[in-house]
């Protein structure tokens, strides 16, 4: 019998003892930085896995005492890791990433100079991120964030002779700041009325319901949550830092990064608060992701950097997460779960084949771009995969976890008789659209299209950079086919760990301590996925077949007024929904610019949106500031 | 009276806010920073405070005779607030030496002119 108290800390330290070892062995010598970056990566991600039998077939939870600092008298003042399926789950797609990333940087980042700063600052980020996830100690927390946030930003500035790499970094480090100094008050006020920082021992303790001050925590620390997981108002330093660093950095921020910030917020709402069955807190998480997928999406359309459309698509997706995880349902949290883990799948690989399309070609902007899939056939295929996934076809992930949030909304809102959580279905439903819509541009842009001069001497990237992708390919695939098996083996257990916390609590403050503080254990039953139910694919059919029908009806009568029209005539049919383009030259649309009519249509709305961004740190700033004065005021209102 | 420090903590965090949100020069941004730490730290520190309480630290014969008799100021928020000092030291060095960067590469500290990332 292994013991397997000691993997967690072991692979944690192992990754941060690795970030010293790394510059001071591997400073000058490539193959020792290599080697030891890829062997902490490795052991990392073997003693993660190594958990996945115990806690996820065995259901146990596994704590560990920093210096054998256990409890006393019912007070846990130690530091305490603790895991359980919940955050095993994330720590899996932290060490994922981390591999996958590791293997990618060999070949990606070889003409860059200071690697050893590099790995140092990668092994860094993957420890504080693995640390994040696997913590007990709400303060421990903190600090883990707070090297995140140090990590992300030098590594955000890495390149710093690419454009806008110091001010993406600049503006991260502010917003990301700021954030931190919001968690950290609301820590501060936690601990007050608690006298604890153990997240069991405070869950138990504000089981008996809420003061005052712990409502402004919990406020304090949704919104610094917010921050670290780039909900919409919280959202625009991450834009500029994923467009700016490295893309194997790019991918771990997407990856990972965010992730933390998501089980951040899963971990306050519904652990330590266990506010999950206010229909105010729900409320609140649910318009928030709503209006993160829509904002994201559309900030998206309007991008001609292939990384910073990804960015854009990173916050939408992190929208449908928060929208499935604020139902507060069972199938709802195991949706939001399971759509947090294929965003680290397809939005990894979408950002590695962009990261190929850079290294092959120097640039990412879109309007110099095109053709590239005779010279690159691999990667086009694996962007394909990751495309379709993003954009919800099935048999891919995307697919599988997107019905699973439609289905959950629209049961939240048949349970509940709400019609808002109908609205949800619907916009979520037309962000799939619009992604669809948003990739079918960058397919166009990057990888048909025409070839550009001087990209004809363009090769296929080297093995070890398409490894990782292949991997993440077969990853989207498989967990697309055998959603069943995810559901079972990973998403059930999960969800039970978030709405069962008295095993958790239990097994870090001793046997009963959760039932003498009134928590009882909660039956929760769920059966998703009906996917293969004939009729509901019916209805989607009609849906598409539908709106097929509009577009060639709508198409067909703006192309016939072309027609009829002169040259001389300003409206000719150039911004037609579908159709557009210049009719009197028979010139092309630009590949950047599939949706030129679209955003013509609606260029009021993007110009306002896209004049918010203005780019200005100080705007971005206040936006921190007055959502978390809104999410203040509503908590204390409405929160009971 | 500890009401005070309460006030100014609060105070000083929403200073630093306010500095952070209409501040155009970058070094003026990183102050309000350092001012929001101030903040926090004063207000982690004024949590853990017991007025009258002695500093916890004990002699064996205090622990013999029983340690919960004596009323003491509460450690671990002192640790915290070192560890958050630390931290915001570090904020600060990192974003000014970003802010020379910066300023090498656009010639200027006007948060308005460092916005070629932007729509």
């Amino acid at each position: 019998m292994i013991n397997f108290t000691h993997f967690p800390v072991i692979a944690v330290m192992g990754l941060f003892l690795c970030a010293f070892l790394v510059e001071i062995f591997g400073a000058k010598n490539k193959y020792i930085r290599n080697t030891i970056a890829l062997v902490a990566a490795f052991g990392a991600f073997a003693l993660i896995a190594a958990l996945i039998k115990p806690v996820f077939v065995d259901g146990n939870v596994i704590s560990y005492w920093m210096g054998n600092w256990t409890p006393v008298g019912g007070y846990a003042i130690g530091i305490g890791y603790e895991i359980d399926a919940l955050n095993l789950f994330f720590a899996l797609l932290v060490v994922t990433t981390v591999l996958l990333s590791g293997i990618y940087s060999v070949k990606y980042m070889e003409r860059d100079h200071h690697l050893g700063h590099y790995y140092t600052l990668y092994l860094m980020l993957s420890g504080s991120v693995l640390g994040l996830v696997l913590t007990g100690d709400i303060f421990n927390m903190f600090v883990m964030i707070e090297i995140m946030t140090f990590a992300s930003v030098a590594l955000t500035a890495f390149r710093n002779n690419k454009l806008g790499a110091l001010e993406g970094a600049f503006k991260y480090l502010i917003i990301g700041s700021v954030g931190s100094s919001l968690t950290l008050s609301g820590i501060a006020l936690l601990y007050a009325q608690c006298h604890t920082l153990n997240m069991s021992q405070l869950s138990a303790a504000l089981a008996t319901g809420l003061s005052p001050t712990t409502i402004l925590a919990f406020a304090l620390m949704f919104a610094g949550f917010g921050v670290k997981s780039y909900i919409v108002p919280f959202h625009a330093p991450a834009a500029d830092a994923y467009m700016a660093a490295p893309t194997s950095v790019s991918m771990l921020f997407s990856g990972m990064v965010n992730k933390a910030g998501v089980y951040g917020m899963i971990r306050l709402t519904y652990v330590i608060f266990r506010a999950m069955d206010l229909s105010s807190v729900q409320l609140l998480l649910v318009t928030l992701g709503t209006v993160t997928m829509f904002i994201g999406v559309t900030m998206a359309l309007a991008q001609h950097n292939f990384k910073r459309l990804l960015a854009f698509h990173s916050i939408s997706q992190i929208g449908y997460v928060i929208t499935a995880i604020g139902l507060g349902t069972a199938l709802g949290l195991s949706s939001g779960i399971f759509h947090a883990m294929n965003h680290t799948l397809f939005k990894g690989l979408l950002f590695l084949t962009a990261g190929a399309v850079l290294y092959a070609t120097g640039t990412c902007d879109l309007d110099r771009l095109g053709g590239l899939s005779k010279r690159m056939p691999k990667t086009t295929i694996c962007f394909l995969i990751g495309a379709f996934s993003i954009s919800g076809l099935p048999p891919f992930n995307g697919f599988a976890s997107k019905w699973m949030i439609y289905q959950s909304t629209f049961a939240k809102a048949t349970e509940t008789g709400n019609f808002g959580y109908a609205f949800a279905t619907i916009v979520a439903l037309v962000v799939s659209v619009m992604t669809l819509a948003s990739f079918i541009k960058v397919t166009q842009a990057v990888f048909f299209g025409q070839l550009p001069e001087n990209l004809k001497e363009v090769r296929e990237v080297p093995l070890l950079m398409r490894i990782p992708m292949w991997i993440m390919s077969a990853l989207c695939i498989l967990s697309g086919v055998f959603y069943n098996f995810v559901a079972k083996y990973l998403l059930t257990p999960a969800t039970n760990a978030a709405f069962n916390v008295t095993n958790y609590i239990d097994k870090m403050m001793g046997e009963g301590y959760a039932a003498a503080n009134g928590i009882t254990e909660t039956a929760i039953g769920f059966s998703p996925l009906d996917l293969w139910n004939p009729v509901l694919w019916l209805i989607l059919f009609a849906i598409v077949l539908i709106s097929v029908c509009i577009v060639i009806l709508t198409g067909e009568k703006e192309r016939g007024r072309t027609l009829v029209k002169t040259d001389a005539d300003p409206e000719d049919g150039k911004y037609a929904t579908f159709f557009g383009g210049e009719a009197s030259t028979h010139s092309h649309v630009g590949g950047s610019d599939l949706f030129w009519g679209f955003k013509h249509d609606f260029k009021g709305y993007f110009k306002f949106i896209q004049g918010m961004h203005s780019g200005v740190v100080n705007d971005y700033a206040l936006w921190v500031v007055v959502a978390t004065a809104l999410i203040t005021v509503f908590m204390f209102i409405f929160v009971r | 009276m500890i009401t005070v420090n309460y006030i100014v903590s609060v105070f000083l965090i929403v200073l630093g806010l306010y500095t952070v949100c209409t501040k155009k020069n970058l070094i003026k941004i990183v102050l309000g920073l350092g001012i929001i730490d101030y903040g926090v730290n004063l207000l982690i520190v004024s949590i853990g405070w017991n007025d009258g309480g002695t500093a916890p630290i004990f002699t064996v014969t205090d622990l013999l005779n029983g340690v919960s008799s004596k009323f003491f100021v509460d450690p671990v928020p002192q640790a915290l607030t070192l560890t958050s000092i630390v931290i915001g030291a570090c904020v600060t060095a990192m974003a000014l030496s970003l802010v020379i960067m910066v300023y090498r590469k656009y010639k200027t500290l006007n948060a308005d002119e460092v916005r070629r990332l932007r729509g």
